[in-house]
Order: structure tokens, then sequence, then C-alpha cells
């Protein structure tokens, strides 16, 4: 799928923001897979060539941080931060409750729960996790429940 | 909660808020005079000056001087840079988060000092790719900024220009690595660059640069507008002056950001007097200082001071402040296996012996934490850990093998009873 002229048309204007063009490539990507929902090779080729550098140099982002995804996404992506801070809180329990009350949701791929070890800066709100771009923090007891119910399917 | 200290907030003024300060609140409580006053009666070498005199030392974690980091900066023409770090993205550590979601002018006034006294014209904000909701908020504070004439093109009716953009990182710890954040910025992959040249001769595209962490930068207003001798009156001269956010996590009560005085509350009075005690009244088993990056303190050292020199002494290191409580229950090789699943995560693959060794050390520790140990490893952790440290570009490789030496060696005992019973002797999570 191309991407739509409004994307094509930001990208080019944080290709002019920047002191030099290749510093709008990472955000020029983000700005990308928001359009498409992931960034599959097309995708990745054209906005390099949007902020005119090397394929190579695209890829060579797409294949290193977390947060580009090569793959179409689910619906709904649960990352649960994992880490020491969120672990004593209660962060293992979390994902069990998460794999147990979405059962079918996960199995037909409309929900997928992730375990990072990643921190994301919520230690005072453990456990948490992101719901796409959202922090959910704070999540035990009537909270987990809630969150499940959100994600059933209608 | 009993509040052992009579302190009034630098940093973070309106705690428990958390929507964002506006401007015309910020000014009304005199946000915006430290810039006032350094652009109509301080030359940019005055401001360095006073950051000197103030001895801040940078709050991401090293804690070199601020001021001397500005002084390096040469002053010779072209353009130079600031590099703000908000990748903020060490385990335990949430109080950029909070300065910028809440006091984004106080960050802003702070940017805006630095770039003047090293004659910067352009900063950006690397922000972690996460923390969307505090880049829309600085990203809007930055716009009412400038639309009241305070940054932006001719600040304050003056000459000169600040202009601040906010960069959006997505999903890697090592850009909070001063040189792999530039290597971000500059659009390639973020690994760490060998030095010299250093960011303050051979920085972003090339041009001198100073790389300064959020909370370091949201001190200079305060400095620049009550002085150094005030600054100097928080904390101990030289070299622990000024407030610090201590960041509370783990296994106690009341977890949070807590703004002191360096050095004016030890470990266990933050436990017990802010974070209101260890959960079910337990025993604290160790406390992390520096999030994942530095050696865990074992429960008799809980009255170290919380400043720089102290907590070093101690065998620690302050780093971010960023305190996480382990309790009597916590197993500890789980916590060894959990920091080191970090940091196999977040090399950058540069250094052979960092990318490997993580995965290894990781590894190890989830077999001894399985019941699956053998009589060697804590051996060959040692010695594997001796094969990262100091041999790669940037502290990612030391700091990664810090969790698995200090834990060895501080509870032994622990290690072995895993390996000796084939099995983990603590309750699951």
């Amino acid at each position: 799928m191309p991407l739509s002229n409004a994307t094509c048309e930001a990208i080019r204007k944080l290709v002019d923001a920047y002191p030099e063009r290749r510093t709008a490539l990472l955000p020029a990507l983000k700005l990308a897979q928001g359009d498409v929902g992931y960034l599959p090779s097309e995708t990745v080729v054209e906005t390099a060539d949007l902020v005119g550098v090397p394929h190579s140099a695209a890829f060579e982002l797409v294949t290193f941080y977390t947060m580009l995804r090569q793959e179409p996404p689910a619906k709904h992506m649960v990352v649960v931060c994992a880490q020491l801070p969120c672990a004593l809180r209660g962060a293992e329990a979390l994902l069990r409750e998460l794999h147990d009350g979405l059962r079918q949701e996960i199995a037909d791929g409309y929900v997928d729960v992730e375990r990072t070890s990643e921190c994301f800066g919520a230690c005072h709100r453990a456990p948490m996790a992101r719901l796409g771009d959202e922090y959910r923090e704070n999540l035990t007891g009537p909270a987990v429940s809630q969150l499940i119910q959100e994600l059933r399917r209608a | 909660m009993t509040i052992a200290l009579d302190y009034e907030p630098v940093l973070l003024t309106h705690p428990g808020r958390t929507t964002p300060v506006s401007l015309a609140e910020y000014e009304a409580e005199g946000g915006y005079a430290a810039w006032r006053k350094a652009l109509q009666k301080m030359s940019p070498e005055q401001v360095v000056e006073e950051v000197k005199a103030a001895g801040l030392r940078g709050r991401g974690g090293a804690g070199f001087p601020t001021g001397n980091k500005w002084g390096f900066i040469p002053k010779s023409p072209g353009a130079k840079y600031v590099a703000v770090n908000a990748d903020e993205s060490e385990p335990g550590t949430f109080k950029d988060r909070e300065l910028i979601e809440v006091e984004p002018h106080r960050v802003l006034e702070g940017i805006a000092l630095c770039c003047y006294a090293i004659s910067a014209e352009t900063a950006f904000i690397y922000i972690r790719g996460e923390y969307v909701e505090a880049a829309d908020r600085i990203e809007a504070a930055i716009a009412d900024a400038e639309l009241a004439g305070i940054l932006g093109r001719g600040c304050l009716e003056t000459q000169v220009n600040v202009r601040i953009l906010v960069f959006r990182g997505a999903g890697a710890y090592i850009c909070g690595e001063e040189t792999a954040l530039l290597e971000s910025l500059e659009g390639r992959r973020p690994m760490p660059r060998s030095r010299p040249p250093f960011p303050a001769v051979e920085g972003l595209y090339r041009r001198p640069t100073v790389i300064n962490n959020v909370e370091t930068l949201a001190n200079v207003p305060a400095i620049i507008d009550r002085g150094s001798g005030w600054y100097n009156s928080l904390g101990t001269v030289p070299r622990n002056t000024g407030p610090k956010i201590f960041c509370l996590s783990g296994r106690v009560n009341r977890p949070g950001n807590y703004e002191l005085p360096l050095g004016a509350v030890t470990v266990r009075e933050l436990i017990d007097d802010y974070g209101e005690g260890v959960i079910g009244g337990k025993s604290v088993k160790g406390v992390l200082t520096a999030g994942v990056s530095a050696p865990i303190l074992t429960a008799d050292k809980l009255d170290t001071k919380l400043d720089y020199d102290s907590v070093q002494a101690a065998g620690s290191m302050l780093g971010s402040a960023s305190l996480i409580v382990l309790d009597e229950d916590t197993c500890i090789v789980r916590a060894a296996a959990l920091m080191e699943e970090f940091f196999r995560h977040e090399s950058c693959g540069k250094c052979t012996p960092c990318r490997e060794g993580t995965s290894w050390l990781f590894k190890i520790l989830q077999r001894i934490e399985q019941g699956r140990g053998a009589p060697g490893d804590l051996d060959l952790l040692l010695s594997l850990s001796g094969e990262v440290s100091g041999k790669v570009l940037c502290a990612l490789g030391d700091f990664a093998t810090s969790p698995v030496v200090a834990t060895v060696k501080q509870y032994r005992e622990e290690y072995e009873q895993h390996i000796d019973e084939q099995r983990c002797p603590f309750p699951a999570w």
C-alpha cells in the first residue's frame, strides 16, 4: 500500500525541518508506520526515497528499534513491563491474568499480549502495560478485569 | 506520611500533580525570571561560571560537573548544539517523565539557559518513543513559549535565538548513551562512538555539542535566579550540592518521586519516612540505588546517606538515584536474571563482549534460578563478567556485569543454595 498524500507531504516537511535530511529518517518511518500500520519493505523503500537516503539506511533503523514493526500488528497490542520494579509488584500475575482472560482473543490474533524486560518509567504505578501508545498503570484487582473487558470482542 | 525535613521543592514544585503547569502559572510563580535575568544582565560566560560555582553535577547518572561540561565548548564561531537527554529508560527511573509532564516550562527554561551559555541556537530534546504524553506536552509548552516571545527568534526582544525541537525515539535504552543519542539524531543506528573526539569538540553534525539530562537542566533556572550561594546551602559543598529527585520503587508501600537535597536522608529514611516502609512490614534484603546499573547495597548499608560520595563509599553509585527495594522474600538470583535479561535486550550489538556476554550471563543466571545450575557456574559468571567489563566502547557493558558480580559476591550462599538443592527456594512471582 503506497503512503497517503498527507503522509508524503508531512515527510517532505520533516526533511526541511532539520539541519541534515537524514535526521528526518526516524520520524519519517514512524509517520509511515502510523499510516500503513507497519513497515513492509515497500513502505521502507518509499520512505527512504522521500527522505533522500539509501534504502539500506532505512532498513538499518527498522531492524533495530523495537517500536518499528515489519509485521502487521494485532488489533490491540498490550505490552506488559516485567522488569524488576514491576516484577516486584505483580507483573507476572498480571501477565497470567491477561493470558487467561483473553485466551480466545489472543488465539484469534485480535489481541497480542507481550512481556518485555524493558522499563517504561512507570515503576511507581506498577504493574503497568502499554496499550498501543497509552499507559495503563496500577494494574491490580478491578483495573485488570476492566482492561480485559475492554479488550474482549464486543 | 512523616515528613522528616522542612524542605521546599525546587524542581517538582507541585508534588502530587499530574497535569502540566501552564505558562501563565509558571510565570506567576516566578518562572522565566532566570531567563530574563540572564538575557538582560549576564554574559554567557557568567552563566557558565554561576553553574560551575553552584557545583551542579549531571543528574542522568554520571555526575559530571555541568559547568565544566559547558566550559569545554570552544568559543569559535559556527553552529553549536544542545542535546537534551530525555531517553529515560533505566529500570526504576521515572523522574524526567514527571518533570516534563508536569513542569515542562522549568525544563525549557533550563534548556534556553544552556543554549545561551554555550551560544547554541538549536536544541534537540531526545525523548524516548514511549513517552508520547510527555512529548506532546513539551511540544505544546514550546509553542506557548514561542508565541509569548520567550523562546524562538529574538527571545524577549533580544538578538538571541533559541529553537527547541522535540525528537522522539523508537525504543532503545542505548540512546541514553550520549554518543548513541547523537547517532540516533543523525538518523543512523544508535551505536556508541569511540572517543575522542568528545562531543564538546565533535558532537551532533560534527559540531560542538552539550548533552545534558532533563533533571540537570531543570536545576539551572533556580541557580541563575537565586544564585550559586543559595544553591550551595542545599546539600554539602563542594561535591554534593543541590536538590535531587529520588525515584523510589519496588517493595515499598508508597513508591514515587521524592525531591530532597543531596545527602539529606539515608536510604533507610527514604524507605521508611517517604516510602512508608516495606510492604507487609518485611525486612529489606537489598536496595539498588542506580537502577539496575550499579552494585546492590546490602541491608547493612541502609544508613548510607543519599549523595554521590556516600553511596560510592558504600560500594555502589547514586547514578540517576533510582532506588529499587528488594524485600526478604525476593529471590536474588531471579532478580539478577531479570536485570541481565534487560541488558541482553538492550545491548546494541556493536561490541562483541557485550553482545555475547550479556546473553550468556542471562542464560547461566536463568538456569541457576530454574534449578539447573552446575557447581562451577558462579566462577563462570565472575570470569565471564571480567571478559565484558572494561572491554567495550560504552558503559552499558560495564553496567551489565554489576548486577551479576555484586549479587554473586554478596549473596553467594543464596546462589549456592539454588545449585545445591537444584531448585529456587523462594515463592514464585
